[in-house]
């Protein structure tokens, strides 16, 4: 019998360890008042764990019996944990949602239609920036709801402009300003031949930071109104286009991709770069850096200013045990008292008129910048757009568009290619 | 093959009861998800709704696809490269390091090192080697009066990718030829030195054949690795988000699994690779049936 002793414990152990962290359950249906456990899944970086776990906490003390157990995982992580999830059947009760994929989820059916809810609360979205309500608007309703968004706008180095002597953006900018005010201050600042310093850096990859908001200003367009054409190979939009390429080719005062990988991948924190269009996403980040910097609007172009907004927002799941539970948490988080909360975060900016206005948002502790310009930029701002097949156009156009950012491509013969690529993906996914 | 001692009764027992943890993981696990991936792969399917029969459309679908193309063809290129590379560099470190010299062991740790780097850590430093204008290796070679290079352009992004991955492979190469060269008699080479033969001689007639056994070996798992080659590379290439300028198929596996909800089409491409790699295995058994001596 002690011969087998040992390999009985020894595999007893193994089974028991490789049996470890089972899904937590969706908990017992309430009955008014019954305890009830919700998962919220969402990403973010480790520190908005903390505050949404007070949020959670001060929406427990109104609501006893709901407990929200928060997950936070990073970005990639997040979207196949979410993937899987849903594929297995056992999704979180709610989840976070970029407003671009949200089509993509919908329309196979995997979220929760929360029109019956926002008819039951018509005061709930009255106080809410209309801009951002547009993305989850389908034609059976909302089947989402945003918590905060993003604009995009010029983030500049002060420190830098002032040694350069040049005149801070202001909102009367052009782009001729803009590459004018690059040109001055791409420097090479130690005599050795190459330049050290560049006016201007953005990620040209996504359409968010800096193309869109090119191409609308420029008087083009990102897609037809039916979404089956692709309209960023069109005249208007290659003026746009034309421009990012004269100021990385011509100029020189923006890098190109195999330049800009060499200094990682945020010139502008590691203070290479004067300026760059980013949102408010990156504030909390750059709070760290060395040297004093301050937003303003993105600049104008012939057809007037144009920038982006985006937003982060709220879905319930259509497996979910406890929808109406999701939605006291909902309802929460776009309160008053959920979006102040929120706003401390620093990296959006709450949906809610009142709190997006007043001292919560505009002084924000610890913070310098005009964050007024954020909400001034909502006047002019297009809605990313949101599509499906998001992700695999997004990549078409990335990838197809690469080859001109490295400079081993042209910019007008590569557009034609990737407008073609683009518009059979739309096909694809009708 | 030489045959083990023959368990018999208890020993039998514990035998098994000692496999069954991993057989059941190798069945559900592996065997399962091969046979899931097969299936699937005649699926389109979005990991959303369930999975739709789609037959071979996929798999004819892959014909077309130019991305597909494009990553199978720089898998090709780089494989033809890295697997010779590795063989090669790893058999002539490993004679070098095969001697009784002073700090052998230090040199053979050193060789090791990259084995048990994180690729993720190692290939940022390469990275920062690489940069055009800010990188170490183009420093060194203008100090040698040369003109530095864009090693991560397009025209020598090939060659970078392949220092790295050669450089994290030779230290497990250089394990495997240490055992087969200690395995060779020093006798046959006390013989040659008797008879009069030259070094290049030794290295031919008595060294190369029988170390066959060993590159036969390393060539098997270099290939594998070569065709499931991902994470150095996609570190060195990637540029804006999850694209990469030099792709390999399994980054296109894994974008089109979970970026572009073609799980059915991701499976497909999947089971395409592992035939090719099974072929080439195929190929490599009959090369083993020709040209490898075993003692």
């Amino acid at each position: 019998m002690k011969k087998l002793l040992f390999p009985f414990l020894l595999i007893a152990a193994m089974v028991l360890s490789s049996c470890g962290g089972q899904a937590t359950p969706a908990g017992e249906p309430a009955a008014g008042g019954a305890p009830v456990e919700l998962t919220f899944m969402m990403w973010g970086a480790p520190e908005e764990l903390a505050v949404w776990n007070k949020i959670v906490e001060e929406f427990q003390a109104q609501a006893p019996n709901i407990k929200v157990n928060v997950e936070v995982s990073d970005w990639t992580a997040y979207w196949e944990k979410l993937k899987t999830m849903l594929a297995a059947g056992t999704p979180p009760d709610l989840f976070a949602m970029d407003a671009p994929y949200y089509l993509d989820y919908q329309t196979r059916g995997v979220l929760k239609n929360l029109q019956p809810y926002v008819d039951k609360n018509p005061d709930l979205l009255t106080g809410v920036y209309p801009q951002t309500l547009e993305a989850y608007k389908t034609a059976e309703g909302y089947f989402g709801l945003p918590r905060d968004f993003q604009t995009i706008v010029l983030f500049y180095n002060k420190d830098m402009f002032d040694k350069a002597g040049v005149a801070y953006p202001t909102a009367d900018w052009t782009y001729d300003d803009l590459r004018q005010a690059s040109k001055d201050l791409t420097l090479d600042t130690n005599g050795d031949g190459t330049t050290d310093q560049y006016g201007f850096t953005a990620d040209l990859w996504d359409m968010e930071l800096a193309w869109s908001s090119a191409i609308w200003a420029y008087g083009g367009d990102i897609f037809s109104a039916d979404r089956t054409q692709t309209l960023i190979g069109e005249p208007a939009a290659r003026q746009a286009w034309q421009v990012f390429h004269d100021m990385m080719f011509q100029d020189k005062s923006m890098p190109d991709v195999n330049t800009a990988a060499q200094y990682g991948l945020d010139l502008y924190q590691a203070g290479i770069a004067a300026m760059t269009p980013i949102g408010h996403w990156a504030v909390p980040g750059y709070n760290t850096v060395a040297f004093k910097w301050d937003v303003a609007p993105m600049p104008k172009g012939p057809a007037g200013q144009a920038t982006s907004v985006n937003s982060a927002g709220f879905v319930v799941a259509e497996g979910s045990k406890h929808p109406d539970e999701a939605f006291e948490f909902i309802k929460f988080v776009l309160s008053p008292g959920g979006q102040t909360r929120l706003t401390e975060l620093g990296f959006a900016i709450p949906v809610l008129q009142s709190v997006a206005e007043s001292p919560v948002f505009l002084q924000q502790a610890g913070y310098s910048i005009d964050q007024k310009v954020f909400l001034d930029s909502l006047a002019f701002a297009h809605m990313k757009p949101v599509f499906k097949g998001y992700d695999e156009w997004a990549s078409a156009v990335g990838d197809g568009m690469l080859p001109i950012w490295t400079g081993e491509a042209e910019l007008n013969p590569t557009l034609d290619e990737v407008v073609q690529a683009a518009d059979e993906v739309l096909a694809k996914n009708k | 093959m030489q045959a083990g001692v023959i368990p018999k009764g208890r020993e039998r027992l514990t035998l098994w009861l000692m496999l069954t943890p991993t057989l059941i993981g190798l069945a559900f696990g592996v065997l399962g998800s091969i046979l899931a991936t097969l299936a699937l792969s005649l699926t389109k399917w979005d990991l959303l709704t369930p999975p739709r029969w789609t037959g071979l459309s996929n798999y004819v679908a892959l014909f077309t696809d130019e991305k597909f193309t494009r990553a199978l063809l720089n898998t090709f290129k780089f494989s033809a490269f890295y697997v010779p590379s590795v063989v090669a560099i790893s058999l002539a470190v490993a004679m070098l390091l095969s001697r009784k010299i002073q700090g052998v062991s230090i040199f053979r740790t050193m060789y090791f090192l990259p084995a048990v780097t994180s690729a993720v850590a190692a290939a940022l430093v390469w990275n920062m080697i690489f940069g055009k204008d800010t990188g170490i290796l183009n420093a060194i070679i203008e100090f040698f009066g040369g003109n530095g290079l864009c090693w991560i352009c397009s025209e020598h992004i090939l060659t970078a990718v392949l220092i790295v991955n050669v450089w994290g492979a030779i230290g497990e190469g250089m394990i495997i030829f240490l055992a087969g060269l200690a395995a060779i008699p020093r006798e046959y080479y006390e013989a040659a030195a008797i008879d009069g033969a030259s070094e290049s001689r030794k290295f031919f007639r008595i060294t190369l054949p029988l170390v066959t056994p060993s590159i036969f070996f390393l060539s098997i798992i270099t290939t594998i690795n070569a065709f499931q080659a991902y994470d150095y590379i996609y570190m060195l290439t990637r540029r804006g988000q999850g694209d990469s300028s030099f792709p390999v198929i399994v980054y296109s596996i894994y974008r089109n699994a979970w970026n572009f909800f073609n799980y059915g089409g991701a499976s497909a491409q999947a089971v395409e690779l592992a035939v090719l790699i099974i072929l080439l295995m195929a190929f490599y058994f009959w090369l083993e049936r020709r040209y490898v001596f075993y003692e």
